[in-house]
């Protein structure tokens, strides 16, 4: 062993290479992670400085405290919206994932042709957003054909998306309909990963289908349809654009979420320091859910990759 | 056998029919009714006699609206933002899943943060960022927060995940004959990274073709306006929507996109369940 003083001349040719491939990785990583920095990671910080202050587009900034975060809990408007998001994200998963479960089932028949279906039912997924939200604002008018058609039926004053009690799910379902092929498509893969001979054996051993779809089915594919999960509602939290467009958060707030109202509060009334408490609120709730992912991950799912 | 199943067979076969009713009709209704008269429209949703029949709405949303400059600002703006998307990802994710560095996991791990943050969160001290750099109603906070948000980040981690996958020997033998580490990356591991390259490129397209909420609080100049902010302005002066206007320009703002996908399908659902995104 050559004591560490004198390093040997090997050693020393290492520790230059070891020099040159970090400057190296930091070459390589340094546009990204600059930019990252500047745009992401130092805005996040700073929505945590600017909820401390009074900050208005014409006001000069003052430090306020905690007096937005008072203001929060007192403020009709934001409550209303926690309890909006808490409907719509929780209308949104279960809506898409039980239709995505029976959609990737359908996808799954072994049929000459399947593959047209399935591309009908992802082809939303592609479709501009807004595009998408303006053909069914239309189809969705006073008297628009849905509204008219629900009225012939019977329904009477039937007007879908103006009606506080109907606006929220109407969106739900609009964003459903636009979404769920992606969820669809990853629980085909999923399905296609279960083995035949064991749904073979569970139905020789006298298992029924829905026996065999809980019992051998839902176990298998868990750890996809705890991603799924995660991801669906993660994404619920984040739907701004077709919100904006169909109602613009109406009527009466009924579909104000809180992204929307902090859209609001920000943009439209340009109170920084109350938006910013928002979207703190907001964070604090999506590292909760990416912390329950990890939480729940080892209860839930049956088998890893 | 045949004959009793073949029953069963066409009432699958309807289901799956209405099944995919609401998928399709939404678009198909939109290519119909683009090419009716504003009155036209609110008659029978699918009919298209000869007397509604109306393809000068194609032509009236290039003559009486700044659209074909609005459509040429999305273009620019994804000619740049994808491209950007794709360099910078490259290098990122070569350099995470290659070289060892110091800080190498520490940056690795905002990346995943910057993964899960919608960029509606940070969207307010951006807004002052850009606004202190005069960079308000331009198209530049447009395209770095595309390259940059969480689109970016899931590009490096792609990129990354990728490259790891690709085997070691490789970078040896690059080095062997004399490369240095960005001839590698640039002679031997791009070259090897084509489906990962197109997975991120369609996904970046997406996200930058179909990119609202930025362009909404940045962009308040009609003739700096991108696409999906241009099919909300096809309105009388109180507002009322000329819808046969706006079904026209939403046409020619999804069709691009929808062939793309039906061209490459295979390569469309797989980059995007890959990543669990939607465009």
């Amino acid at each position: 062993m050559t004591p560490a003083a004198l390093p040997t001349h090997t050693q020393r040719r290492r520790g230059g290479q070891r020099r040159r491939e970090g400057l190296t990785g930091w070459a390589f990583v340094l546009p990204y992670a600059l930019g990252m920095l500047i745009f992401i990671i130092g805005p996040l910080l700073a929505v945590g400085a600017v909820s401390l202050m009074n900050w208005s587009l014409l006001d000069t900034p003052t430090y306020a405290g905690l007096s937005n975060y008072r203001k929060l809990l007192h403020d009709p408007g934001f409550l209303s919206s926690l309890g909006v998001t808490a409907l719509f994200t929780a209308g949104i998963v279960v809506l898409n994932i039980s239709a995505a479960l029976g959609l990737s089932g359908l996808m799954n028949l072994k049929l000459a042709g399947i593959s047209a279906f399935r591309t009908a039912v992802f082809s939303p997924v592609v479709m501009p957003i807004v595009a998408w939200a303006l053909v069914w604002k239309f189809l969705l008018q006073p008297v628009g054909p849905v509204n008219t058609a629900l009225q012939h039926a019977g329904v009477s004053g039937a007007n879908l998306l103006q009606v506080p009690a109907t606006a929220l799910w109407t969106v739900v379902v609009i964003e459903v309909i636009k979404s769920v092929g992606l969820n669809a498509v990853i629980f085909l893969s999923a399905l296609q990963g279960v083995p035949p001979e064991l749904l073979e054996a569970g139905r020789l051993d006298g298992a029924n289908r829905w026996q065999s779809f809980t019992r051998l089915v839902l176990p298998l594919i868990s750890p996809t349809f705890f991603l799924v999960f995660i991801i669906t509602l993660i994404g619920a939290l984040k739907v701004f654009t077709p919100v904006w467009v169909l109602t613009g958060g109406g009527p009466s707030d009924a579909t104000t979420t809180l992204l929307v109202y902090l859209y609001k509060q920000g943009f439209g009334f340009f109170d920084f320091g109350y938006a910013s408490v928002i979207a703190v609120v907001l964070f604090v709730l999506i590292l909760l859910m990416t912390s329950l992912q990890w939480a729940l991950r080892r209860r839930l799912v049956f088998y890893e990759e | 056998m045949q004959r009793r199943e073949r029953p069963w067979t066409l009432l699958i076969y309807a289901v799956l029919v209405l099944v995919s009713l609401p998928f399709v009709l939404p678009s198909v209704w939109m290519l119909i009714s683009s090419l009716k008269s504003s009155a036209a429209i609110f008659g029978n949703p699918f009919s298209l006699s000869g007397s509604e029949w109306r393809p000068s709405n194609f032509w009236e949303v290039f003559r009486n609206y700044p659209f074909a400059r609005q459509y040429l600002n999305s273009v620019l703006i994804l000619l740049v933002s994808v491209p950007a998307t794709l360099l910078l990802s490259a290098l990122a994710g070569y350099g995470f899943a290659r070289l060892r560095f110091v800080g190498r996991d520490a940056v690795f791990l905002m990346t995943l943060g910057a993964m899960m943050i919608p960029s509606e969160l940070t969207a307010i001290p951006q807004f002052l960022l850009f606004k202190t750099l005069g960079l308000t109603n331009t198209h530049v906070p447009i395209i770095v927060l595309q390259v940059f948000s969480a689109t970016g980040a899931l590009a490096v981690f792609l990129m990354r995940q990728h490259f790891i996958t690709l085997p070691k020997e490789l970078d040896e033998a690059g080095r062997v004959d004399g490369l240095g580490y960005l001839g590698v990356f640039w002679y031997i591991m791009l070259p090897l990274s084509r489906p990962a390259l197109a997975t991120v490129a369609i996904f970046a397209l997406l996200n930058s073709w179909n990119d609202y909420f930025n362009p909404l609080i940045y962009l308040n100049d009609e003739k700096l306006m991108t696409l999906p902010l241009a099919l909300q302005r096809f309105t009388d002066p109180l507002g009322g929507v000329y819808w046969n206007l706006t079904l026209a320009a939403g046409v020619l703002v999804a069709l691009p996109v929808l062939l793309a996908f039906l061209l490459a399908q295979k390569q469309f659902i797989e980059s995007l369940a890959a990543t669990g995104t939607k465009g």
